[in-house]
């Protein structure tokens, strides 16, 4: 209470800044007059009366220094003295403030950008209950370890024999397209089982979740989602209950979500979710095929199970089934489980890690410059800090007020650095787009802001503790008698050795931005097997409600109609759209190696119409294109690409050969055996495919079962101006079909080259900055040290030394500087160059070529920023240089 | 400057606190005076330190001070005991007792008494 009582008195004097100096004072000269009145009146002269009270009084200045520490609170006081006597020396000083601030809001500024998109991506958890304790369950061939997906006859077992999980729920995106609301719309789904909203632990906005009974067959029931809800139904409440047509099927609507739910992360545009009733069809094997893997598989771990008892569980499981049938599951063996977020992230983490790891080199970098530069001041405020402590300022004293200086400095720099974070995180998000999970979410929050003033206040302490130290050295006489001018030669040692380490993480960083331009440039020069300009690309479907006898017929007048518009050169269709993320792959058999069920090789697959080729300018190597001709009831046929043709059929011809791919046309007696009718150039489906795949294609005309095929059209005008006239020709001929993905093939790549493209671009930048900042810091130590060396240069030109000379002494000790820095950071990137090895396409991370080039940058720039200094100390006129002191 | 002990500042202030609650409200150097007469030297040497235990004790709102004049008529600062500043006291002395009690009677054991 008393303590309480006190501190409430000095805040209050603090705040109102009450000072009772004056009373005491007045206080203080009454006591005396008391006191020497009384001994005037005890017989002393009136002079030793007043000598004699002030010596009894004891020190006047140690009872007003005892009151004013009692009053106010002196530390605060003491720390508001020096930040006022540290802003007033940094504004005297505007040019080095300005140059700190500026390194210092480039830093902090880049480290807070990058930590809004950490924060988001990898910090946030899962907007899910005891997000913890969710995994993601997956199927692997132990022999290759890619990841698969699974079946449902397999899932059906996961989650019959497990003992690990609460759920364990299964999940695949499908699409529909949704009539009688307004005009047709295409609509994302999620075809799960009925558990997912107990798994997750969420609840529907309104409405209920799915029940154990809508698993099964026939059962058509959906939640919306939220904006599906507000953008096609008006957010109206009576919707629950109503039927609504998908693909001309009835559903009816149980619930919609909240806004805000989010199912599966990395989809954030599902519309609505269903059950895996819709799979159990009475014609179709899709949810009794356990040779049809495409389900991913995610559980809830029963409390207290941890994820590597879970992954050995399903890895036993896994197995087991692999024994029990061996036709389907050989190459699906073995199971991994690992926690939901890093199934999210992928090969993204590694990348984010980076990114904050180099983010992070350059602000160390910039703590270093800016350590300098005090270092340098500390030289300079030598006699200022000497007079100092010659008035009594004690180290600590000294220490904490150069410490403020430099946490003011680092304060101003974080500020702007903050609001510059503000500014560049939407640019970074463009940047990114879709390519890094969650980073949607991200901006600067109170989050990403206590991280900056953090980040803020530790280079504060980083870059200001050495030189504070340093200065609180000083010797006082001697530095006081010459003025503050020696030459202290440690101190040079210590910026040298901070000069070193810049150039050694400049290195690091333009290493790895270097590597990750020249992969940038292959992947952009890279061979596609086709030509990417003036072809446009679009999707729509064609369900089998309506054309499910009759899709040949459509896709061959639609063709036609499609190749007769103004503008388009040639037109055709494709199951799998290069550059589209899509993917399917399809096992097959060779009569002439016939091998066991279970280890049948698989190629990438597509159907296509005629004229494909011919409209993505690819070589028919040998053989023939389909034709119209390839009718459902001609021979049977295909076309395998040239790596195909290498890897099967090595040293023959493969026209006229005979395969049976395990894509049934949905008739009966399965799959046929199709005739090899050519040989085409390889196609690259993605931007970021490191290697030629083998792939096949068969005549859609064959299998009109399968839907739907894109289309790519070649154009004679600007691809994306055909746009309005192939949606007018898609209504024309169906209005209930809606045309979706309306992109020109070079969009398609740059969309798929966005990860790589926001790596290089970051990393580039920041080895810019980190370059620039080195080559600035050079600049700074060699121009400091040759101001220092004024008078020695001037005795040695006196002494006859030539200017060419000194030239060069100022030169090779940069060189020796850059040498050693370029050594330092070439060993530590040959160390740490694997972590880039995923995000690399064609170049190898320690290649030699990328490395030398880098260091030559780096050596060029900093002889470069020496080469001033060096004409300096070269010009120096040396009996000018004498006469200084 | 050497520092007091907290023991001497604490009876420091103990005794200000006793001065004011006999004599009623007292300048400082009445309180320096009577401290004086009644301790011998303690404060002799250094009246000053008095000064900063008042404002200490007037933070702690232990005594409250006012402007006054003195008996010979002249502007001075009077001190006074406020009823937390008497509650204080009270307390004080009480584990002074306590404490002088204890000590001066582990300083009179004799070994044959133990």
């Amino acid at each position: 209470m008393r303590a309480l009582n006190r501190l409430f008195a000095r805040l209050r004097n603090f705040i109102t800044n009450r000072r009772i100096d004056r009373r005491l004072q007045e206080e203080i000269e009454q006591h005396l007059n008391f006191q020497a009145n009384e001994n005037i009146r005890a017989g002393m002269a009136p002079e030793e009366a007043r000598r004699q009270a002030v010596l009894k009084f004891g020190s006047v200045q140690t009872v007003r220094e005892d009151c004013h520490s009692e009053e106010g609170l002196p530390l605060v006081e003491g720390v508001l003295q020096d930040l006022h006597y540290a802003l007033r020396v940094l504004r005297n000083s505007s040019a080095f403030t300005l140059v700190a601030v500026v390194t210092l809001a480039l830093g902090i500024g880049a480290n807070t950008t990058v930590f809004s998109v950490v924060d988001a991506v990898l910090l946030r958890p899962l907007p899910y209950m005891h997000p913890e304790r969710l995994v993601e369950a997956e199927s692997f061939f132990d022999r290759n370890s890619s990841p698969s997906n699974l079946s449902y006859p397999d899932f059906f077992d996961w989650r019959a024999q497990n003992h690990s999980f609460e759920h364990l729920v299964s999940y695949h995106d499908n699409s529909y397209t949704l009539t009688g609301v307004g005009r047709a719309v295409y609509v994302g789904a999620q075809v799960v089982s009925w558990d997912l909203l107990p798994m997750l632990g969420l609840h529907p906005a309104i409405g209920r979740g799915f029940t154990p009974g809508e698993e099964k067959r026939g059962t058509r029931v959906v939640l919306l989602s939220h904006a599906l809800w507000q953008s096609q139904f008006g957010a109206d409440k009576t919707v629950l209950g109503q039927t609504i047509q998908l693909s001309g099927e009835t559903f009816t609507v149980i619930g919609v979500m909240p806004a805000n739910f989010r199912f599966p992360i990395t989809a954030p545009k599902t519309d609505l979710w269903t059950t895996l009733a819709v799979d159990d069809t009475p014609t179709g094997d899709g949810i009794t095929n356990r040779g049809m893997h495409y389900l991913n598989a995610m559980g809830r771990l029963k409390p207290g199970l941890t994820v590597e008892q879970a992954d050995q569980e399903m890895k036993a499981i896994t197995a087991r089934l692999a024994k029990q049938y061996p036709d389907t599951n050989t190459t699906h063996n073995s199971a991994r489980v690992e926690s939901e977020l890093d199934a999210v992230l992928g090969d993204t983490k590694t990348l984010i890690v980076v990114i904050l790891c180099a983010v992070a080199l350059v602000l160390l970098i910039a703590c270093g410059n800016i350590a300098n530069l005090l270092l340098a001041r500390v030289s300079d405020r030598r006699r200022e800090i000497a007079m100092r402590s010659a008035l009594g300022a004690s180290r600590v004293r000294i220490i904490r007020q150069l410490l403020i200086e430099s946490l003011a400095l680092s304060v101003v720099g974080g500020v702007t650095g903050c609001a510059l974070a503000f500014l560049c995180t939407p640019m970074v998000l463009r940047l990114i787009g879709d390519s890094v999970p969650r980073a949607a979410d991200a901006g600067v929050n109170l989050q990403v802001l206590g991280f900056g003033l953090t980040v803020t206040l530790i280079s504060g302490l980083l870059f200001g503790v050495v030189p504070a130290l340093k200065a609180s050295k000083t010797d006082v006489v001697p530095t006081l008698k010459t003025g503050g001018v020696s030459n202290i030669s440690g101190r040079d040692r210590m910026r040298s050795t901070v000069i070193v380490g810049q150039v050694a993480l400049g290195i690091v960083l333009s290493a790895g931005a270097g590597l990750l331009i020249s992969s940038f440039a292959k992947l952009m020069h890279q061979g596609l097997g086709f030509q990417p300009e003036h072809l446009l690309t679009f999707r729509f479907e064609t369900p089998d409600y309506r054309y499910k006898t009759t899709r040949e017929q459509f896709y061959r007048e639609y063709f036609e109609r499609l190749r007769a518009l103004p503008g388009v050169q040639s037109a055709s269709g494709t199951l799998v759209l290069p550059m589209s993320n899509d993917n399917a792959d399809v096992t097959f058999e060779n009569p002439e190696h016939p091998v066991p069920a279970g280890q049948r090789p698989s190629a990438d697959i597509s159907l296509i119409s005629p004229g494909y080729f011919n409209t993505m300018l690819v070589p028919i190597l040998k053989g023939r294109d389909f034709t119209d001709a390839d009718a459902p009831d001609a021979l049977q046929v295909m076309i395998i690409n040239q790596a195909f043709a290498e890897k099967y059929f090595p040293g023959e011809d493969p026209i006229g050969k005979k395969l049976k791919p395990g894509a049934g046309g949905g008739r009966p007696g399965g799959p046929p055996m199709r005739e090899v009718v050519g040989v085409v150039g390889n196609i690259r489906h993605s931007m970021t495919q490191r290697h030629e795949r083998p792939g096949y294609f068969l005549p859609a005309s064959q299998l009109p079962s399968w839907c739907c095929m894109a289309s790519v059209v070649r154009t004679s005008v600007d691809p994306i101006s055909l746009e309005p006239s192939v949606r007018q020709l898609v209504t024309s001929i169906d209005k209930d079909i809606p045309v979706t993905d309306v992109r020109t093939m070079p969009e398609l790549m740059s969309l798929q080259l966005s990860q790589p493209r926001f790596a290089m671009v970051l990393l580039g930048a920041f080895a810019g900055l980190a370059l620039l900042l080195t080559v600035v810091g050079l600049y700074g130590v060699m121009m400091y040290s040759v101001s220092r060396r004024t008078r020695e240069i001037g005795v040695r030109l006196a002494l006859g030394a030539q200017r060419a000379t000194v030239l060069r002494m100022v030169l090779r000790d940069a060189s020796l500087l850059l040498a050693s820095g370029i050594v330092i950071g070439l060993v530590a990137w040959l160390g740490f160059a694997s972590v880039l090895k995923t995000m690399l396409y064609g170049t190898a991370e320690r290649d030699p070529l990328v490395l030398a080039a880098v260091c030559v940058v780096v050596a060029m720039t900093g002889l470069l920023a020496a080469w001033l200094p060096a004409l300096r100390a070269a010009a120096v006129e040396p009996m000018q240089a004498l006469r200084v002191d | 400057m050497k520092q007091k002990t907290d023991v001497q500042q604490g009876t420091l202030a103990l005794m200000v606190l006793k001065t004011l609650d006999v004599l009623g409200p007292l300048h400082g150097y009445g309180i320096a005076r009577r401290i004086e007469q009644i301790s011998g030297d303690l404060l002799s040497v250094n009246q000053g330190t008095l000064y900063p235990v008042l404002l200490r004790l007037e933070h702690e709102g232990a005594v409250a001070s006012d402007w006054g004049a003195s008996e010979n008529n002249r502007r001075a600062r009077f001190y006074r005991l406020t009823r937390e500043g008497r509650r204080q006291l009270q307390a004080e002395v009480q584990d002074w007792r306590q404490t002088t009690e204890i000590v001066a009677r582990f300083l009179t054991v004799k070994p044959e008494s133990l």
